[in-house]
């Protein structure tokens, strides 16, 4: 096996696995430990990219196979500094997360864990434009049976919806696509869907620009979610089982960002440029309205739905800041983003499962009876919030430096704001995990030493990563400069 | 001689069997196992016929002094022989269980299968108006009776006078339009109308335009596109099951044989004059085809409303070839495509109400995830493909039409389309989540019988055609199976034969 070949490897082993498990009849306790000791192999072939991973701005571990050759599609993956950190992320998110998961799922859980595993990696390595696709489609669907299955209240329907939203927006990008490589076909005679080919197209005016941009931004905005495709985020958040809402909010979530970059800033670089006001406005926009929304909730779940919507918009505005500040800060919050938030939804699944409730105002006194959940619950908020120490502040302050150079009003608007996501969520943390509760006290056992295991490593990154940053900035800080100066320049220039 | 007569085996071959199935389904001691073994007995030995011819380029008339022009034995008829000796296969195949769980499936149901196949197979062949006229009416007349064979069913009385009616009244269509053409051409010969079709200047052709009009009739009837939908729910639903399957996907490819081979050899020239019509079609097709797929809550009554979404999706590809032959692949692909997942799905679901007599709604599915994960998991599967999800077949197949749809310029009926693919999600993945989603009826008498005989392991055999049609050989590039590059070439080739001289 090729170093190339490794992350083939990573992209199938979960699906292969998954597949074997499905028709083997191996009781409940294997299938958990089959897969949870997959995904360790999964982390360690990471782990090994990543230390082999020479920081330059091109790709690396390329994979090129020619697929559908009429139509010159090919089986093209490859890693550069983005989707490196991403990758780790989501190698070293996921074991964890069956840690916290481990007792009481069935065995069609930890399938559809590792069919979605081998969907978002497979996302996040694919190259050529219309395998993304495949995979971006086929992630969804371990998704709809996870949360449909497996769900709470009222789950077919929340299915059915974040279904058919998905869907459709990633079918408007499929037509985009599609024009996108006739597009080319016209302009060089031959087929090609390579994100790399499809850069130095010409041929487009600025009208059909415009309309493929909106196809492959309406597809993003939905999964990621930002203002106003959200409505889907709290019905689903709300109603799917811990493990959905863990992968949907801090990874899948993610690939909508990273999708952006990877895609429509080399894409449409004029275009972004163009729109970039826009975008940056509706980021903010929606981190307030989301801030305000999550402020007013009473379930945890859909507080934190909100929460991390009001998260991600920051994000993309950031994104769409066109500095050096602003991407690197944005990527950099992917990453403290899903640790805390994955650890948060987490957490509150343990709650949930514990004590029944999920309301704020039925929960109370969890801090007596939980000490050291209570502590990690207090550092991923703490992270969420950006405190000073955290990875959160990092990004954060990075963000905002980014968008005050890009627009000294919006930047000032953003450093205020960012005050609403740490006034709801103390709030919320002094009302249902520290306040003496009225009534009887709750059901709830501490976290056992599997679970704090699994998260040590969060933590550590949390801290970690927050005083000292310069080591994982380094990794993709090549491409980020890569981007701005091929792509956002001739975007401007253009 | 001989050369020639291997040629003509697979159809001999499949007429010699439906005509020994006649001879065989007189006697009493025969039981309906030895007719499905007789029957696939006969399809398997024409389709080692027709795949001794597979990949090679040729076009010939055999026998030329007798049949005098009229059929051509082509690399394009031959696949076309291939898709629908396979189809028929699958469905005898498949429909094991189904038919002997059902007292009305009688050895002349098997023997009447060949008779429409033989037609549908001459109706590949045909070069000329009368002949494909014959060809459709054999194939037609033989499922006129099919339909009616579900003695349990009392809505198999409407389902069998309306498609008679309107099947021989639309037929009639196909008649005056040959006769028109034959009026300003003297001849029937598609050859031969091209060439005087080539050397005409647009005043002598109106009548051959008109007569053209009346045949496009007949085609749009046989694939239900609108405006000649209406008899498709009412029919699909009376017949039984397995010929439901059989019409939606074996038929469909057979009237797109003899219609592409027309259009390819410019005998209907799409890009002057039936263009705009077409569009239209296609947009209400795709409409009218979503409305009644979403209202529906029979599953049979749903995948047959679905048949005629995936109608306008080839009409699509019909459109998009007046400006490139390339599109013709497209289509050509989408009906392996469909007749695969649809086989696929029709078979499953009379698979699974083969020992229960009710009548199938969507809540009869809730559970079936429990009680049978295997099947639900296939099901799953060609759901996914006719929605178009990555990974199967279907999604390919959409992606290839719509492509050339958007190459001939046809962006806003591929946008239009893609609602239409939207909107289908909806349908096929209700099903999937009453399978899912819901805890099963208590009182449901489960099946005691076990599910590991011929009929689920076809309908594995297709999922996993589905499966591999959807993701080729590139992703597992380390096993060596052929890719689905290898369809598309050998639909190349079918289509280059066509311009053979």
């Amino acid at each position: 096996m090729g170093a190339a070949d490794i992350l083939s490897f990573i992209i199938f082993l979960p699906a292969v696995v998954a597949f074997i498990l499905m028709i083997s009849t191996t009781k409940i306790e294997d299938v958990r430990n089959i897969a949870f000791i997959t995904t360790i192999i999964t982390l360690l072939l990471v782990m090994k990219i990543y230390l082999n991973f020479e920081p330059k701005a091109e790709m690396q571990f390329v994979t090129n196979i020619s697929w559908i050759s009429k139509y010159g599609i090919n089986y093209y993956i490859g890693v550069d500094g983005f989707s490196l950190t991403i990758l780790m992320l989501i190698a070293i998110l996921i074991p964890t997360s069956y840690l916290l998961l481990w007792e009481g799922r069935t065995k069609g859980y930890w399938i559809n864990m590792l069919l979605i595993q081998t969907g978002v990696t497979g996302t996040l390595l694919s190259l050529d434009i219309i395998l993304f696709y495949f995979f971006w489609e086929t992630m969804l669907l371990p998704i709809f049976l996870i949360i449909g299955i497996f769900g709470s209240g009222n789950k077919v329907f929340s299915t059915i919806k974040v279904t058919t939203y998905t869907m459709a927006g990633s079918l408007l990008m499929f037509v985009a696509i599609l024009y996108l490589g006739v597009s080319f076909f016209n302009e060089y005679g031959h087929w090609s869907f390579q994100y790399n080919d499809l850069t130095t197209l010409t041929n487009l005016s600025a009208n059909e620009k415009l309309f493929l941009f909106l196809a492959f931004l309406t597809a993003f905005m939905i999964k990621i979610p930002l203002f106003p495709f959200h409505t889907w985020i709290t019905a689903t958040y709300s109603d799917a089982p811990t493990g959905g809402v863990f992968l949907l909010s801090s990874i899948m979530a993610k690939l909508g960002v990273y999708a952006v970059v990877r895609f429509m800033i080399p894409i449409f670089p004029d275009t972004f440029v163009q729109f970039s006001d826009w975008f940056v406005f509706i980021g903010i926009f929606g981190m307030i309205y989301f801030g305000i929304a999550a402020l007013m909730q009473n379930d945890i779940k859909k507080m934190f739905a909100y929460s991390s919507a009001s998260h991600l918009s920051l994000i993309a505005a950031g994104i769409f800041s066109l500095n050096s500040y602003g991407i690197n800060g944005a990527l950099y919050l992917i990453i403290a983003h899903a640790i805390a938030t994955g650890g948060l939804f987490l957490l509150i699944g343990l709650l949930h499962d514990q004590t029944g409730f999920k309301t704020i105002k039925d929960l109370g006194g969890i801090a007596k009876k939980a000490p050291i959940f209570t502590f990690m619950f207090a550092i991923m908020l703490f992270s969420n919030i950006g405190l000073p120490g955290t990875n959160g502040f990092v990004s954060e302050l990075l963000i905002i430096f980014g968008i005050y150079e890009f627009n000294h009003t919006m930047g000032y608007i953003s450093a205020v704001t960012v005050l609403v996501a740490a006034s709801f969520m103390l709030w919320m943390f002094q009302r249902a995990i520290l306040q003496e509760r009225v009534g009887d006290a709750l059901p709830m056992r501490d976290l056992r030493i599997k679970e704090i295991v699994g998260l040590a490593p969060w933590v550590i990154l949390i801290f970690l990563m927050g005083i000292y940053p310069d080591p994982f900035i380094d990794k993709f800080e090549p491409t980020v400069t890569h981007y701005i100066n091929n792509f956002l320049q001739t975007g401007v220039i253009k | 001689m001989i050369d020639q007569l291997i040629y003509l085996m697979p159809i001999v071959t499949v007429l010699i069997g439906a005509i020994a199935l006649m001879f065989q389904s007189m006697y009493e001691k025969y039981s309906i196992r030895d007719f499905i073994f007789v029957s696939s007995l006969f399809l398997i030995i024409a389709l080692g016929f027709a795949i001794y011819h597979f990949g090679d380029l040729f076009t010939t008339r055999p026998f030329n002094d007798i049949f005098n022009n009229v059929i051509i034995f082509d690399t394009f008829a031959n696949f076309f022989n291939i898709a629908l000796l396979s189809g028929a296969l699958l469905i005898v195949l498949i429909g094991e269980y189904y038919a002997q769980e059902h007292s009305y499936f009688k050895g002349e149901f098997y023997a009447m299968l060949l008779f429409s196949l033989f037609g549908m197979m001459l109706l590949a062949h045909a070069n000329e108006l009368i002949t494909a006229y014959i060809a459709l009416e054999i194939a037609s007349f033989s499922v006129y009776i099919l339909v009616g064979f579900d003695t349990e069913n009392s809505k198999r009385v409407e389902a069998i006078f309306k498609y008679l009616v309107l099947g021989s009244f639309i037929g009639a269509f196909f008649l005056l339009g040959t006769v028109l053409i034959y009026g300003a051409t003297a001849t029937t010969n598609i050859t031969e109308i091209v060439q005087f079709i080539n050397v005409s200047s647009s005043e002598d052709l109106l009548l051959v335009y008109i007569g053209i009009a009346m045949i496009l009739f007949t085609f749009l009837f046989k694939i239900a596109a609108f405006p000649f939908q209406s008899w498709v729910l009412d029919v699909y639903r009376g017949a039984p099951i397995l010929v439901t399957a059989y019409m939606a996907s074996v038929f469909k490819i057979a009237i797109f044989s003899f219609f592409l081979r027309a259009i390819l050899s410019d005998f209907i020239t799409l890009s002057t004059f039936w263009e705009t019509a077409l569009i239209v079609l296609t947009f209400i097709t795709l409409a009218i085809g979503s409305w009644l797929a979403i209202t529906q809550n029979i599953v049979k009554r749903m995948l047959a409303g679905s048949s005629i979404v995936h109608t306008g999706y080839m009409m699509l590809g019909i459109i998009a070839l007046g400006e490139s032959i390339e599109s013709a692949y497209s289509i050509m692909f989408y009906l392996i495509a469909y007749l695969l997942s649809a086989l696929g799905a029709f078979g499953l679901v009379s698979h699974v109400i083969a020992d229960t007599k009710v009548r199938i709604t969507y809540d009869d599915f809730k559970g079936l995830g429990q009680e049978r994960p295997y099947l639900a998991a296939l099901m799953t599967i060609f759901m996914f493909s006719l929605a178009g999800i990555p990974s199967t077949i279907g999604f390919i197949a959409k992606f290839y039409v719509f492509t050339e749809a958007i190459n001939a310029g046809y962006a806003y009926l591929a946008i239009f389309a893609i609602i239409a693919t939207a909107i289908s999600i909806y349908y096929y993945f209700r099903l999937i989540a009453m399978m899912y989603f819901y805890p099963s009826f208590a009182d449901k008498n489960v099946s005691k019988s076990s599910d590991a005989r011929i009929s689920t392991f076809m309908i594995g055999f297709v999922a996993l055609l589905v499966i591999w049609g959807g993701i080729g050989s590139a992703i597992v590039f380390f096993i060596p199976i052929p890719s689905i590059d290898g369809i598309l070439s050998v639909v190349e080739l079918s289509v280059q034969s066509l311009f053979l001289k």
